[in-house]
Order: structure tokens, then sequence, then C-alpha cells
């Protein structure tokens, strides 16, 4: 057989304290091969293990799709780090670890004795990453944060749906996933500058700031491109995802259409096969078509219904008009594109059983960077990490299950 | 002080719109020397979205603290010159349509050629080895191709439409930073370099991930839900005071209702069983919605959310940018900083969002004109004469600011 080649990461070892806010960050660093392992609660594990849905639909802590998709490729240990026993266990383990990624609220980790500046001491090469709603500092430290809240306060809700209806969420937790993913550059760069220094150090990630950032980042400096000493106060940000990037009814569905300059229009009527209608002068002006939006959608209804999504799209590319299908995960999952790319990679979970699990956004020529295991049980590698990393005995381990420290 | 964290790496950038102009900007700001390949024949398209080249927003923000050299790279000399430059790079980036960079020969079998340890992102809509790898692709589009357009929508709403952003370009664009320094660090522990070949589209779908698990174990497809949340309520964007403002409210767990009910001042119909624990409110969600929001439309989202924040609840209040300058958070840690552009002068751009303890980062440079270091890198790195630059400049190989 031939030797499985390493991941990009695999000399590092992690230590996941995680919740919903960086369970993403470690992910990232467990696709590269880091050896990374998640250490929950004995008590029902990670928070996140009880969001909906499950496998089955019977709420169960092996079985939320959430926690199944974040936290492949990782190993898991129970541990209780309220308990004296459990923290000294804790600082043997930083003594291993490269580096340690924790989402509790700010002070938290400092009342367990476990703050950044004691855990330096044991391991002066500790990276370590405080992925938290607010940050640690400023006068929304303490406050409380949600997925639809990090989007509200990110700039891009305000322009989500339609122009007369409510501002619309994003699915899942995108300002978490952003967060996480600016969290493991700033380890990144922490791990290559350790390279020279010898030495660790921390990092501050705000979801509230990062959300914005991985978002849409441009919405400020637009608007502060408008402001001019004494000219008035720019336009104000509309709902126009409608306008801007029209969605149209088709034979099996909806598309959307990215038509800007002019030559796209016009492949695009091309595409409709040339309709009168379509040739007036003035629709090959983006921003005419932005301000008769409505007028537009009902004039191009009777043409784009002749065609299926897949025929738009197809036709879109041969002449010149980027035209998408709005797929659901069905559409995507099965497309051909999909396929060939061999996105999606059978997962075998001791609990849950077999199912398609979709594989890192990227492929590498010369590291791994694969999906090799389904997310850990609780408590799964208490063994392999206590008794053979960490040298305890099987007596041990069953001691401190007795006095529920893992 | 200790030097920028990627000093002495070079990135050359092939980029264009926002993707890897961003990843690019990224590297520029943690000091990495980051070289933009541009020309008037062929603009970063961002440049066009306005009247003048050097002043437009996106552009300006996605293209800081890089230089920009300016080359024809429809002339054998101007393919020269980047081949050069090349040469003394450790990272490529390009994000043109499938097949480009094969065209100008500069695509990876190419690259490594002249630098063999050459560390090359390519950040293509599909992605390649598929039947749609050299399809045109803009971030709105490959929201809508991986499902997630689909589900950002209120289950009423006739058909999704989003936002008018280019979603997942930018986190794309951090997909792409975090993978080549986990590339260059295993450079430098083995010296190889490698091609990473993203997917944009798989970016967007790996933000939905076990959307895709519950097709795959429930044989569903999953439909938008909006706003609600299926263990959450109150969990809803609710209309405030004034003109199209509104505020997000999530109440998670029924310590937490608690909580809400009394800072909105305990009014009779929260003391209603049918609202007494989760699964009733989640139960009777429209009608708990509609006295949420008779609450919310008396107030006004500033106060909306440092009420209930100051009584433990997550609150946020759907911010304009204008509501985001004059957030006190943002300011007291600096989240937005002001640039002095030469065009476009001072402007507000995000500043780079994590604090390390050990690593300070110089101040952010402004976007380069058209062709600002042309003659620079020319002279410093390409070692030209004077005399040579001119030459190139007149056979239309060079552009310069």
């Amino acid at each position: 057989m031939p030797k499985e080649r390493e991941g990009a990461l695999s000399v590092y070892r992690v230590l996941d304290l995680a919740d919903i806010k960086g369970t993403y960050c470690t992910k990232l660093l467990a696709d590269q091969g880091a050896e990374v392992i998640k250490v929950e609660r004995p008590k029902g594990g990670c928070p996140t293990r009880n969001i909906p849905p499950f496998a089955g639909d019977v709420p169960h802590i092996e079985k939320s799709l959430y926690f199944l998709y974040r936290n492949a490729n990782k190993y898991g240990i129970t541990l209780d780090l309220e308990l004296p026993d459990g923290r000294n266990l804790f600082k043997k383990l930083v003594k291993t670890a490269d580096v340690l990624v924790e989402t509790y609220p700010p002070g938290y980790m400092e009342s367990l004795g476990l703050h950044y500046k004691v855990l330096k001491k044991i391991n002066p090469k500790l990276v370590m990453a405080s992925i938290t709603e607010f940050g640690q500092t400023g006068p929304y430290r303490d406050w409380k944060g949600s997925s639809i809240v990090h989007y509200a306060l990110s700039t891009t809700m305000i322009g989500s749906g339609f122009t007369e209806g409510a501002p619309v969420n994003l699915p899942s937790t995108p300002s978490y996933d952003a967060a996480s993913i600016i969290a493991a550059i700033s380890i990144m760069v922490a791990l290559y500058q350790r390279a020279t220094t010898g030495v660790g150090q921390y990092c501050d990630v705000s979801v509230h700031e990062c959300s914005r950032i991985g978002l849409y980042p441009w919405m400020v400096t637009i608007y502060s491109y408008g402001m001019t000493p004494d000219g008035p106060p720019p336009a104000p940000e509309g709902r126009l995802g409608a306008s801007i990037y029209p969605v149209y009814p088709c034979k099996d569905g909806f598309v959307r259409v990215v038509a800007i300059t002019p030559r796209q229009w016009e492949a695009l009527v091309q595409v409709l096969g040339e309709p009168e209608v379509l040739r007036l002068p003035e629709w090959r002006e983006f921003m005419y078509r932005i301000a008769n939006a409505a007028d537009l959608y009902a004039l191009m209804l009777e043409f784009t219904t002749k065609y299926t999504m897949a025929e738009l799209f197809e036709a879109g590319h041969r002449e010149g008009v980027p035209i998408v299908p709005i797929y659901d995960v069905a559409g995507f999952v099965n497309s051909r594109h999909t396929k060939a790319r061999k996105f999606f990679v059978k997962l075998d979970h001791p609990v849950v059983g077999k199912f398609d699990y979709p594989e890192p956004p990227y492929k590498w020529t010369e590291t791994s960077c694969r999906i090799s295991r389904p997310a850990p049980c609780l408590g799964e590698h208490n063994e392999k990490i206590y008794c053979q990393e960490l040298g305890l005995s099987k007596d041990d381990l069953a001691a401190l299950r007795q006095a529920e420290v893992i | 002080m200790s030097k920028a964290p990627l000093e002495g790496i070079r990135v050359i950038s092939f980029g264009t719109g926002a993707v890897i102009p961003d990843f690019g900007k990224i590297l520029g700001e943690l000091g990495a020397d980051v070289i933009k390949i541009e020309s008037r024949d062929n603009l970063d398209f961002v440049r066009t979205l306005g009247p003048d080249i050097n002043n437009i927003h996106g552009f300006n923000e996605s293209n800081r603290s890089k230089r920009s050299f300016g080359v024809n790279l429809k002339t054998d000399k101007g393919k020269e010159l980047v081949r050069k430059l090349i040469k003394m790079a450790d990272i490529v980036g390009e994000n043109f349509r499938g097949g480009v960079m094969e065209s100008l020969g500069f695509d990876y079998e190419n690259v490594r050629q002249i630098k063999p340890d050459i560390i090359y992102i390519s950040s293509q809509g599909f992605g390649r080895g598929g039947p749609y790898s050299d399809y045109q692709a803009y971030g709105p589009m490959l929201a809508a191709a991986s499902g997630l357009l689909y589900l950002w929508a209120h289950p009423e709403d006739p058909y999704p439409v989003g936002a008018n952003v280019p979603l997942p370009d930018h986190m794309a664009s951090k997909q792409a930073v975090f993978a080549v320094l986990a590339a260059l660090d295993y450079r430098r522990r083995t010296g190889k370099g490698q091609f990473i070949d993203m997917s944009q589209v798989e970016v967007a779908a790996s933000l939905i991930g076990e959307y895709y698990l519950d097709y795959s174990l429930n044989k569903r497809v999953p439909k938008a839900v909006g706003n609600r949340n299926p263990y959450a309520a109150p969990h809803n964007c609710y209309r405030c005071k004034g003109d199209d403002q509104w505020c997000a409210i999530s109440v998670f767990t029924n310590d937490e209702w608690q909580r809400f009910c009394h800072a909105i001042g305990n009014p009779k119909w929260t003391e209603d069983p049918k609202f007494a624990d989760t699964v009733s409110r989640l139960r009777n969600v429209d009608e708990l919605d509609k006295l949420v929001e008779k609450w919310t439309m008396e107030h006004d989202p500033t106060e909306i959310m440092t009420t209930l924040q100051a009584a433990g609840i997550a609150a946020g209040m759907a911010q304009r940018a204008a509501d985001t300058i004059n957030d006190p958070q943002v300011k007291q840690t600096k989240a937005l900083i002001e640039i002095d552009h030469p065009v476009a002068g001072k402007r507000l751009y995000p500043n780079i969002p994590f604090r390390m303890s050990n690593t300070t980062l110089s101040p952010s440079r402004p976007a380069p004109l058209l062709g600002q270091h042309t003659e620079e890198i020319c002279r410093q790195l390409l070692r030209m004469s004077a005399k040579e630059i001119q030459r190139l400049k007149e056979e239309k190989v060079l552009d310069t600011a």
C-alpha cells in the first residue's frame, strides 16, 4: 500500500476547547493533518452536540449534524476543568501542545487559573487563540452573541432579502465560521513566527469584528467614499439583491444572472432568443436595469420560463453572460461538477452509520488535505490520549472516571 | 520590536475582483512584499466600477499594502519580466477564469519550472477537474450554485434573493490565506512547495456542511427558515421605531426568557403558559413574534440592543455603515482605520481583525495607483537601467502611474 501523505500541519498538536464559535477553526487545522484533541466536559460534552437537526431526527449527543460536520478528523476526550484534578491533567496536556483554541467568555479561563500568562509558563511555545463574541476588550466585551445577532451587526443583514420585507438571516453560522477562519490565520502567523523566535503568543479574535470582514468588508469603505466634507451624506443602503443580481424563474426552478457590462447584457439577450422588447437601448445600461428591476422582471418572465436551469447555465457560458441555477442542497450534491471533483466522501460513524461528508474546499498536490475520520464520540479517545500519550494507567483512568474528572 | 511576520516573503498576485486581491491584501498587511500584476490593457474589473481607475472604494480596500507592477502580459517582453519576478517569489495567487493562466504560460506546471518550491494557489469559481472549470463566476453565483442562496430566504418568499454582496468571496480570500500559510509552514520544514486548487463554490458549501449531512442521513432537502431557529424563541429580526430600523434578538434558554421578560417590563402576555418554555414558545412562535414586535416598534434599535444586552440577552441592531462607524466597540477596538490615499484622500477601511500579543504590524499602506511601483520594481528587483525602462514604456510593455 502506498504510504499515506502527511498533512501540511501534521507536526502540530492542537487542544480544542471551542464551542460554536471555534469548532470550524480547529477543523481547518485538523483537515491539514494537525492532531486536534477536542476536550469536552464529561457531562453532555460540547454544547454544539445539542444543535438540531439530528440524524434520524432523534435528539442525541452523537447525532447532531452541526457537531458531526464541524468535528470530523478530530480526536475527542473528556475533562472537567472546574475540578482541580481536571486542571492538573489539562496542564499536562498543555505541556505537549502547540496550539490551544478556546472560546469561553472573557475572564473565564483566568478564573480557572488557566490564563495565557499561566499556560505560557508551563509551555513557552504555546500559541493560544481566544475566540469570543465581542473580543477581550471594549464596552461590549461581556455582551452576548448569536449567529443572527452578529449577522445583524455585520452591515450585511440590512441589505438582505426583498426591499419591502424584513431583513433575512443567512443559514447556519457564517459569523462564527468567519471568526474561525480568521483565528486560524492568526494561529498560522504565530506558528510561523515561532519557528524564528522560539516562543508562542496569544491571539484575541472577536466574532463581532470578523463577521463583517468575512461576509462583506466593503460596506463601511463604500460609505466613507461617499462622505465628502461639504457634500450631502451618502445615499442610504437598501435591500438590492434582487435588482442588482436578478433572479428569474425558469421551467424547473430559478436562475441568478450577473450581467454588469453591456457585453454581458447583449449575451443575455442572445441567450433568450433576442426578443424585440429586450433590445431597447436603455436596457443596455446597468444602472437603468437596477432602477427598473421590477419592470424588467415582468418582461423577462415570458422568455426565461421557456428554458430549464441547465439550458440557461450552458447557454450563458456559451454566449458570455454568467447565469447560474439556484440549486437546493440536492442540486449541488448531484451536480456533475460536484461529482467530478469528488467533493463528498463516505464516512462511517459508529452511532449514525454511513453518510456523505463534504471535503475541504481545495485540492493539494503535495500534502494530504482530506477527511479521514468522522467526528469523535464523547470521550472516544480518552484511553489513547491519557494512557498512550500521557502515560496514565488503566486504573488511573478508571479512578478519574469514578471521580467524574473525565 | 520584532519584524513583521511575513517579512522576506514575496507574493505575485494575478488577481481580479475580490478573492485574490483581498488575499494579497492580508499577506501584505502581515509584511509580505505583494506585487500585483496588472495593466491598462487588462484591468482588474473592480478598477472599472467608476470613472477613475484609481478612485474605486472596493479596489482601494482589497488592494491595500501591495505594489502595482504595470505590465502587458500580451507581450513576450512583459512575460519575461514577470518570469523574473516569479523566480524571486515564494507565493503565486491567481483567480482569472479557468484556462487563462495556461494560455499566458503562467500555470503551475510552467511556474514550477521557473521556481520549483513555489506555493501556487489558484482560486476558481467551481475549481478544476469538472465540466464547469472554465465557467466565469462571481460570488453571488456561487452562493446560488452551492445551495446556500436557496436557504437564505424567508419561508414565504417567492424565491431567494440574498443580498447585494459577493458572498462567499471574502470567506474564500481568508481560506486562501490560511491555506498558503499552512503550505508555507510545510515548505519551511521540508523545502517543498505545492499547488492548491481552491473552489469558491466549495467555500460557500463549507459554510452549510450540516445541510448536506441532513440530505445524506435524513434524505431531506432542507428548506429556508428565514430568521427563525428550531431551538430558540424569540429568534428573529424585529422591526423597530424609525425608518427601516431593525434589531435581531435571540433567546435560547428559559433563564434567558425570564430575563428578557423582565427587561421589557414584564407585560401581562409574557405570563401566558403558552410562552412558558422553549417548546411552547416555538409552538406559538407566530403569535410570540407579533407580541415582541409590538414592544420593539416602540423603541429605537440602539436602545433595544443596549437594554437587552444589559439583561444578558443577545441582541444586535441591523447596522448600516454609519452605525458601524459610530459603534463604541468598533471605535474602542480600532476595528476601522483611516488611510490617506493619494487620489481618494482619507477614507475608512477595516483593520486586520485580530490582535496578537507579540506581533506588531506596520501601518496599512494605501492601495497602489495602476503601475505606481513599476519603475521601482524594475530598478530594485529586475536591476534595469533607466534607459531600458524608458524603452519598455515606449513599447507599451510597461505601464506606469
